[in-house]
This record gives structure tokens, C-alpha cells and sequence, in this order.
């Protein structure tokens, strides 16, 4: 008992000290200056961005191509684990199904951030073609959306009636709260049963619709014509990224939450180690499918590739090109190619160079491609020829990545990060195999 | 005493004479400068004639105002026709924002020629407020065409006749054009100009593959713009052309269509998908209300 | 006694003459206002309008010549605006031989349509494949391509391609989201960021030798642009329905356009008329981008046995601007 309740105390939720408190205020400011700048952006018209004709998507895309590659960490952690029998995820697990889950809803949001028409929203659902990537795009989002919420609430059934207990006689309305959010959890055989089943069938569905949510984001680009664009090679691309970027995100997220409360005991340095290893694994498969992308066009390149990629190596994009690749790619690779380089520190560093890596990285597969179109620019002003975001966009974008970051510090708050009842199980497993052992 | 001397009386009548003379010199002055102030308009008219069917007058109304050439819209133009000392009213009307009207006739009998049949008609416009008035007068004599489609050894041909209608005698040397009628502009058959023969007849070779709908042309004779005659267009219905064949995707299910037009297999596999997901989706929504309630 | 009867006599033309001069001012007077009144209707009324005549230079005209227009009501309800004109495909050839930029066409189209924004729906590129090969000037519209890529894209089905081959935008329904823009590979559609700001040029338009809609259609496209939506050639079709050609074949000066209808295999300049198949048959017609495969309804003529020099083409070029703001001079 006595350590159940030691992982009681460890594992629940708890107030935020003055370092929470700072954080959650930094963040709403960031939020406001954002809906501050969106609000100017409907009124003005999509002008306040630095978008022009030829530049006509910018880092509202790629951000929203960010936030759906970082919300693959749902279907690689909980379920391609999970179907591996990986057992050491446990701890993980929900940490990345939070971030899963904030992730997709602001890769929803951030989208309509986009629309010159946010009015007109609703045409979307009426007057829907299915010919259309968009389209494919506005269903697979919500269904992903469902299905990662699904993926947070199943699990956390059991941690809720937990928690209503624990809160009780503390906290007697959030206690309640709790409890109604548990549906009435007691852990019977017959919950249990259901429980277990709906987890199995979340976790085999999500990778399929993971891989298709994927897809279709590649599909936005290589639907068109451009060079850089059009290639046959976009899903895969685009799903080895998402690995990449998902796994970043986790280990970073990880980290921090298990420093601010004090979970080495449950985040070891073995998950870290084991952690490092899928990173590696998902910076080879992704500096695979970078060599297929950018090495091989030095072979046989036709005029308008030729250039475009001249422009990424060595020209206007070299700085973010080379920046992406090492920084979000190469280094991480290194780092967790040593035994060293898979403890707690190293590995944070790591996951930080490949979320930023990957953010600018997406920047690179938008921004270039748009400003090399077939035909020339000419007869339109001079800035048109370039594009580098304006403050409206770095605000509203910034603001998008606050809320993603408040949701995961919301639950942070009033969630266990770790899955208490499955831990205790774990445990409780552990221990009774000790002693019949001893 | 009331005395107004003879001399004062004088004075006052000199004084009251040259007033009248200086406003009456005003007044006049004010009037004769209203009628300079008004501009000068110019009437172009030009008479066509299709046979067997109408005939009609396109006018135009300008006016150079500060040196340049401005249309002059919203004025009533009266057409009548002259023969002899009579003059008949035909009809009225109003050009429009572009300073053009068109007056149609349902056939030249409504108009009545001298004993030359010469056809004599006027527009004349009564001048308003800002523009003095005009008229235009023009002449012209009646022509026939008649056209109609041969066959010569297996080559299709349009043969026309010209003729003065009132003297019912043949005009040669006079330059036909021969068209089929198209959109925009109608496309030429034969030679630019091809020359009645003394028989006042062309003979033009229609050349093979015009399209048409159904197969269907409309060919055109047209004497332009002659002195005498004006333009006259003689309209031929040849059943010569190679039918039109419409290649448009528009009734096709392509991935371009229209939502009502979506191709079979986008309805059918992202549907099935669709409901195959949600299907599971609300399955477990409904698990979650079972959970609840046991 | 003779002193009375004089002065009477006096008084009497005294009064008299002071009343015949009374009579003749106030009567001056009344005909001077009744022709002032007169007057106000008509012109001099001394208020002048800047308008724009149809060839672009701005006018100062007496206001009172300027007459309302109500603009005819009916629209033919007949004719689907999604559908088109039955038993016809409209194409354009583009004779690269003829081309001096002028730039008439680019500043028509931008005065019909009310572009005000920096970016013209017409382009003219000054072309060269490599640097062995000689320049040339190439003017580009809307394609309307058979197998457009812009259409399959457009998620609410706001671009629509017709049975008579053009590709129109309904911008009642576009929600903005670019991917048209993104998709098309020639880069022709234009983005309104901002307010389009029609007003001044709207007001400015007197010009009725076409009916114009009453209110929106994709039929003409422009009238008026709505922010956050997508515009582009539309091959006029507001002026076709009235057997008028589109403005930018009319205004080139030197015939560069053709326009016609492909089933009836005819096009014309306006001055030309000609078969369409032996046009390209004889000058080696082709299109922009055949290897994409998008199907474009625009034909190019080659640039041989040029008519004019490319450089003296190089006195219009504006690399950065293709606009003229209303307000700024048009000479």
C-alpha cells in the first residue's frame, strides 16, 4: 500500500507553482497578441501577411503541415508500440497521446486560419467535391480528431475514478468533475471488457487512418504540377517525416514535463536510451527518403529542377535548407548514435534541433517550390519575388503554437501524465512476481 | 411748384432712350448668344437591305465639340421620305448612349420612289436646347439579289444574280462579296471581290468541310456599300457543311466535373472508407456510454 | 393757366417715361430668369465630370450631359451561367510574330474589368528559351484548359469548367483557400489580398455598348472582385453573348489575338477572318506547357518572319508593374 501511495503522489495532478503560473500567463499573452492579429487579418483581407500571388501559401501551411506531422506521435508510440509489444512505452504513452491530440485540433484551426474566406466555411460541407485533396483533407481531419480523443479517453477511464477518490475530501468540485468524466468507472469485469476491446480496436485503426491522414497532407502538393511538388515520392516522404517529427516532439515534451515533476523514478534513463533508438531509427528512414528527394535530381534534372534545387543547395534557401538538414536531421542522428548520446540531456537536445529542424523544414517544401513556378514573374512588384513572413503571420502562428503548447500544459495540470492504474498494475505485477520469487 | 423744365424733360428722355438701346442690345445680344452656344450635329445614314426580309437604316449622330468627336445620344430623329414635293413621315427614333439608332422598314414598299425609282429618304433631327438642328438626306435605287446553290460535277457551287429591280435590267461589273455566316466576324468563300459577268451572275466554288450545327450554313451575297444601291444580302440556307461534333467533357463524370459528376470510383471507395471509420468511431462512442452506465 | 396744362404734360411723360423704363428692366429682368431657369437643365450649368472615354484618357465633361442609365433588367434566364453557349468551344490564337507590347490589351482588359489591384489578368513575358535562341514578347490569358487542373482542385466547386470550353469563377462561393492558384501550372489566376478598392474606377465606367449583369456572375468576372476570392481571364463571355469579341483581341493594335469558335473552325482578329485548322496548319501553331497535359484552348504562332523588332518592345516593359492605379496619369 505504501507504495501505491507514493505513486498516488507522484502521479497525480497538482497545482502549478510559480513556474506554472508564469508559463500559462507567457502563453496567453502569447494567444491574445495573435487573435489581436487574426481579428486585423479578417478585417484587412489576407494583405497583412507578406502572401502574394506567387507566394501563395506561406507559413500558415507549413505550420499546419507541422502540426500534422507531430500528431503521427499517436500512431507510432501508442499503437505500432503497442502491436510490437513494446512494453517500455508505458510511461509515454499518454504524453504522447496529449500531444497527439493538440496537435490535430490546431492543425484544424490553423487550416481556417488560411481560408480568405473564413465566412464561408460552411461551403466546405455543402458543396464538397470529392475530386478534391481539400476535401479528402476535411474529412480526415475531424475523423482524426475523434479518433485521438477517443485514443486519450479510453485509457484514462480508470486514472479518473482514481482521481475522483483521491480529491474527494481535497477538492470536493473537482473531485466531481472527475467523477463525471470517469462514466461511472468501478473497474468491473464488464467495463474492463469493453475498455480493453475499444483500446484494441483505437489502436489498430489509428495507424491506418494516421497513414492516410499523412498521405492526403502530402497529397495537397503532389496533386499539382510544380517542381518539387510533383513527385510519386510525397506520402512516403511525407509519412517518414511525420515519424521524425512526432518522436522529436515526444522526447522533448517528455523531458520537460519529467523535470517540472520530478518523474525519474518512472521516466528512466533505459526510456530515453529505448527512445533515442526509435529516433534514430526514424532520421535514417528519413535521411533515406532526403537523398532519394534532393541527391538524386544532380543526376538528370530538367531546366526548372535544376534550379529549384540550385536555389535550396546553394542559393536563396541554403541557409534554412542546410539548417533543416543538419540541425533537424544529421545532428540528432548523431547524437543518438552513441550510448551517451541516449541519456536524458543529450536526447532533449536532440528532440529540440529536430522539432525546430522539422518546422523549418517545412517551410522549405512550401515556400521554395511557389516562388519557382513554370512561367516567369514578371509585371509584378519586386517583393512579390520573395517571400519572409510579416508580423501578422509570425504572430498568429506563434499564437497557434501557444495554444497547441496550453492544451498540453492544461492537461498537464489536470491529468496524469503517467497512467497511474496501469503503472500500478505494472507494478503490482512486478512485485507479486518478486515474491514469489524471493 | 412742381416744374420740370423742358430741358430736364429732354435729358430724362435721352437718359431713358439710350437705357432701352443698351438693354435692349443685351436682350438681344443674351438670345443671339444663346443660339452660339448650341453645337452643331452631324447625321451619317446608311441603308441596307436583306431580300426577303427587311430593310433598314443605321444612323449615327456626332458632334464635334472642343475638337473632338462626341456621340450624341437621347435625340428624336424623324425619317421620312421624299418623293416629288410630298413628304412622307415614316417613323421616329432615339439614338441611344452611342448616339446610333437603327430604323427598320418591314420592306421597302412602305417607301414610295420617283418616277426614276429613285428612293429618296431624310432624317432630320429638330434641334434642342444644347444641339442646333440637322438633317441628312440620302438616295438610293432598289437592287435583287438572287442566289442559289448548284452542282456542277460533283463540286457545290453558290450562283447569284444581280439586278435593278425597278428597271428589272442585269448589273454587271458590280463587286460581290460571298461569306459564311460565322460568330464574330463572317468568314470569306471565293475571292475577295468577284465581279458580276454580263449576265450580272458570280459563280462560286463553296469549299468542302465548312462545319456547321447539323451540317447546316448560312451563306451570305452582300453588295457592300454601293452608291447607288447600298448594301444589299442576299441569304442562301446550305445544308453543305460537316456536321459540328460536340467533344466537350461537360456531360462526362472527370475529375474536373462538377460535384454532380464525380467519377465512380471517388464515390464509391472514399465513401465506403468514410462510412467504414465512422462506423467504428461510433461504436465507440457508444462503448463509452455503455461504461457508463453498468 | 398754360403753366398748369405744360407741367401736366410734363408729369404726364415723366411718369410715363419712368414707367416704360420700369416695364423694360423688370421685363429684361423676367426673361433673364426665365432663361437661367431654362438654362439649368441643360448644359453650362458650370459643374464639370472627369469621366474615362473608351480609349482610356480622362475627359472633363459638363455634368448635365451625363445621363442616368437604368441597365435592362433581364438576364436570360435561359442560359445556365454554369452550362454556356450550346455547340460551342471558343479558342484564342496568339500570333507571337505580330507582338511589339503594346501592352493595349493588358490595359484594356485591366479597364474593363476593374483591376486595381498590382497584378494584371493578362501577362505579356518577354520570352527566351535559352540565350542562343531569339527573344520574343508572349502575352498570356487564362488558358481554359480541357482537362484543368484548377477546377479538379477547387474543394467547394466554385471554378467550373463549361460545355463551351471556358473555365469561369462563381466568387460568391470561393473560400479562398489558393489551391487553384497553387495548382495552375501557368500561374494566371490572381488573388484579391485586399479590399479591391472598385469604387473610383466603377463610377468612372459610362461606357453601355454592353449589358452588363445586375449583379454578380461568373460571366464577368471583375464586376465586382470580392476580397479573399480568386479572379482571372474569363474570355469576356458578358461580351460574346452579344456577338461582341473579347476586349484584348480588339484593342491590340497590330491583330496579335485571334478569337473564335473551334467547331466552327473560324477565328478573326477583327479585322482577319480565318480557317482555324489551316491557320495553324500553316504557321506551325502550338500550345503552352502540351506536356503537362492540361488541354489548353490558347494556340500559339510561332515568331517567325517577325513583323516588328523585339527591341522596340523594350520601351513598354514595367517588370514590376502591370496595374495603372486609378489616379495615376494615363499617358
Amino acid at each position: 500500500m505504501k507504495n501505491y501511495d507514493t505513486l498516488l503522489k507522484d502521479l497525480t495532478p497538482r497545482k502549478f507553482g510559480k513556474r506554472g503560473t508564469i508559463w500559462t500567463v507567457f502563453l496567453l499573452l502569447i494567444i491574445i497578441a495573435g487573435l489581436i492579429a487574426y481579428i486585423d487579418q479578417v478585417i484587412k483581407g489576407q494583405v497583412v501577411t507578406n502572401m502574394r500571388d506567387y507566394a501563395l501559401w506561406g507559413i500558415y501551411i507549413s505550420n499546419f503541415v507541422f502540426f500534422v506531422a507531430t500528431s503521427f506521435v499517436g500512431s507510432v508510440t501508442v499503437a505500432i508500440l503497442r502491436l510490437t509489444n513494446n512494453s517500455w512505452r508505458t510511461p509515454l504513452v499518454r504524453i504522447a497521446e496529449i500531444i497527439t491530440l493538440a496537435a490535430i485540433v490546431m492543425a484544424g484551426v490553423t487550416i481556417m486560419i488560411d481560408m480568405g474566406r473564413p465566412d464561408r466555411l460552411l461551403n466546405l460541407f455543402i458543396h464538397a467535391r470529392l475530386q478534391s485533396p481539400i476535401t479528402w483533407d476535411v474529412i480526415i481531419v475531424p475523423t482524426s480528431i475523434a479518433l485521438s480523443f477517443l485514443l486519450l479517453y479510453f485509457p484514462l477511464l480508470p486514472d479518473l475514478a482514481i482521481l475522483k477518490k483521491h480529491f474527494k475530501k481535497t477538492k470536493p468540485t473537482l473531485s466531481k468533475w472527475y467523477g463525471k468524466l470517469a462514466l461511472n468507472w468501478e473497474g468491473s469485469k464488464a467495463q474492463k471488457a469493453i475498455q480493453e476491446k475499444s483500446i484494441k480496436i483505437i489502436a489498430i485503426m489509428i495507424i491506418p487512418v494516421g497513414i492516410m491522414l499523412q498521405t492526403i497532407d502530402a497529397w495537397l502538393f503532389s496533386t499539382t504540377y510544380r517542381i518539387g511538388w510533383d513527385s510519386t515520392n510525397m506520402g512516403a516522404y511525407f509519412i517518414s517525416g511525420a515519424f521524425l517529427a512526432g518522436v522529436g516532439a515526444l522526447i522533448t515534451v517528455v523531458y520537460i514535463i519529467r523535470k517540472v515533476r520530478r518523474l525519474e523514478n518512472y521516466i528512466t534513463d533505459y526510456h530515453f536510451d529505448k527512445m533515442g533508438k526509435f529516433l534514430g531509427l526514424a532520421a535514417l528512414t528519413y535521411l533515406y527518403f532526403n537523398i532519394n528527394e534532393y541527391l538524386l535530381p544532380i543526376f538528370t534534372a530538367p531546366v526548372e529542377e535544376d534550379i529549384h534545387l540550385n536555389a535550396l543547395v546553394s542559393g536563396e534557401y541554403a541557409g534554412l535548407f542546410w539548417f533543416s538538414q543538419i540541425v533537424g536531421l544529421l545532428l540528432p542522428l548523431l547524437i543518438v548514435l552513441f550510448n551517451k548520446g541516449r541519456k536524458p540531456g543529450p536526447m532533449f537536445i536532440a528532440g529540440i534541433m529536430v522539432v525546430i529542424g522539422s518546422w523549418w523544414k517545412r517551410y522549405i517544401i512550401v515556400t521554395p517550390t511557389l516562388l519557382h513556378p513554370f512561367l516567369p514573374i514578371e509585371g509584378v512588384p519586386e517583393s512579390w519575388h520573395h517571400y519572409f513572413p510579416s508580423l501578422h503571420e509570425w504572430l498568429i502562428t506563434a499564437a497557434t503554437l501557444a495554444m497547441a503548447l496550453l492544451m498540453i500544459t492544461l492537461f498537464v495540470r489536470y491529468l496524469p501524465v503517467i497512467p497511474i492504474q496501469r503503472t500500478a498494475d505494472e507494478r503490482a505485477l512486478l512485485k507479486t512476481d518478486k515474491n514469489s520469487e524471493s | 411748384m412742381n416744374f420740370i423744365s423742358k430741358s430736364q424733360i429732354k435729358l430724362r428722355f435721352v437718359l431713358l432712350a439710350s437705357i432701352s438701346v443698351f438693354l435692349l442690345s443685351t436682350l438681344v445680344q443674351s438670345l443671339y448668344a444663346q443660339d452660339t452656344e448650341k453645337n452643331s450635329v452631324r447625321l451619317k445614314a446608311n441603308y441596307f437591305k436583306i431580300m426577303d426580309s427587311e430593310v433598314y437604316f443605321n444612323i449615327a449622330a456626332s458632334s464635334r465639340i472642343d475638337r473632338q468627336n462626341v456621340d450624341v445620344a437621347n435625340i428624336d430623329i424623324i425619317i421620312t421620305n421624299e418623293i416629288e414635293d410630298e413628304e412622307i413621315e415614316l417613323g421616329k427614333v432615339t439614338t441611344n448612349m452611342k448616339g446610333e439608332a437603327k430604323f427598320v422598314l418591314k420592306s421597302l414598299s412602305a417607301m414610295r420612289p420617283d418616277s426614276t425609282g429613285l428612293y429618296t429618304i431624310s432624317m432630320s433631327f429638330k434641334g434642342n436646347d444644347a444641339f442646333k438642328r440637322a438633317s441628312k438626306s440620302i438616295s438610293f435605287r432598289d437592287a435583287t439579289i438572287k442566289a442559289n446553290l448548284i452542282t456542277k460535277d460533283s463540286v457545290n457551287y453558290i450562283s447569284a444574280t444581280l439586278l435593278d429591280t425597278a428597271k428589272d435590267s442585269i448589273l454587271s461589273d458590280q463587286l460581290l462579296n460571298v461569306q459564311v455566316q460565322r460568330l464574330f466576324r463572317n468568314l470569306r468563300i471565293g475571292k475577295e471581290f468577284n465581279s458580276t459577268d454580263e449576265n450580272g451572275t458570280i459563280l462560286v466554288p463553296i469549299e468542302e468541310g465548312i462545319p456547321g450545327v447539323d451540317g447546316n450554313l448560312t451563306l451570305e451575297v452582300v453588295l457592300n456599300d454601293s452608291d447607288d444601291y447600298g448594301t444589299v444580302k442576299a441569304l442562301v440556307k446550305a445544308p453543305l457543311g460537316t456536321p459540328i461534333v460536340d467533344e466537350s467533357t461537360f456531360d462526362q463524370r472527370k475529375m474536373w466535373s462538377p460535384r454532380n459528376k464525380t467519377p465512380l470510383f471517388l464515390l464509391i471507395f472514399p465513401n465506403l472508407i468514410i462510412f467504414g471509420m465512422w462506423a467504428f468511431i461510433i461504436y465507440l462512442f457508444i462503448n463509452l456510454f455503455r461504461i457508463a452506465k453498468t | 393757366m398754360e403753366d398748369n396744362n405744360k407741367n401736366s404734360r410734363r408729369k404726364f411723360l415723366d411718369k410715363g417715361l419712368k414707367l416704360g423704363l420700369v416695364t423694360a428692366i423688370g421685363g429684361l429682368g423676367l426673361s433673364k430668369i426665365a432663361t437661367k431657369l431654362n438654362a439649368k437643365n441643360d448644359e453650362h450649368s458650370g459643374e464639370k465630370m472627369e469621366l474615362m472615354t473608351t480609349d482610356g484618357k480622362i475627359v472633363q465633361v459638363d455634368s448635365s450631359e451625363v445621363m442616368e442609365v437604368t441597365h435592362s433588367e433581364d438576364y436570360d434566364t435561359k442560359y445556365n451561367v454554369r452550362e454556356g453557349f450550346p455547340n460551342r468551344k471558343f479558342v484564342m490564337v496568339i500570333d507571337l510574330a505580330k507582338c511589339k507590347n503594346a501592352l493595349k490589351c493588358v490595359s484594356v482588359c485591366n479597364k474593363h474589368h476593374y483591376v486595381t489591384g498590382e497584378n494584371a489578368w493578362i501577362k505579356v513575358h518577354k520570352m527566351q528559351e535559352s540565350k542562343d535562341t531569339a527573344p520574343y514578347w508572349m502575352p498570356r490569358t487564362c488558358m481554359h484548359c480541357d482537362k484543368p487542373a484548377c477546377v479538379t482542385v477547387c474543394p467547394v466547386d466554385a471554378t467550373f469548367k463549361r460545355r463551351d470550353g471556358l473555365v469561369l469563377i462563381d466568387n460568391e462561393r470561393c473560400i479562398g483557400c489558393r489551391f487553384c492558384m497553387a495548382a495552375c501550372p501557368y500561374s494566371i489566376r490572381v488573388f484579391n489580398w485586399s479590399e479591391p478598392g472598385q469604387e473610383i474606377t466603377l463610377n468612372m465606367d459610362h461606357d453601355t455598348s454592353m449589358e452588363k449583369p445586375m449583379h454578380a456572375s461568373p460571366d464577368y468576372a471583375g464586376l465586382p472582385s470580392v476580397k479573399g476570392t480568386v479572379d482571372k481571364c474569363d474570355f469576356c463571355p458578358h461580351a460574346i453573348k452579344d456577338n461582341i469579341l473579347p476586349h484584348c483581341v480588339t484593342a491590340c493594335p497590330n491583330g496579335v489575338f485571334y478569337f473564335g469558335d473551334k467547331y466552327e473552325d473560324t477565328v478573326t482578329n477583327g479585322e482577319e477572318t480565318l480557317r482555324l485548322k489551316k491557320l495553324l496548319k500553316d504557321k506551325a501553331g502550338y500550345r503552352l506547357l502540351e506536356e503537362l497535359g492540361t488541354a489548353p484552348s490558347v494556340y500559339y504562332l510561332p515568331p517567325v518572319d517577325r513583323l516588328v523588332d523585339f527591341e522596340d518592345g523594350m520601351e513598354n516593359y514595367t517588370e514590376f508593374q502591370s496595374v495603372e492605379k486609378p489616379g495615376e496619369k494615363t499617358e
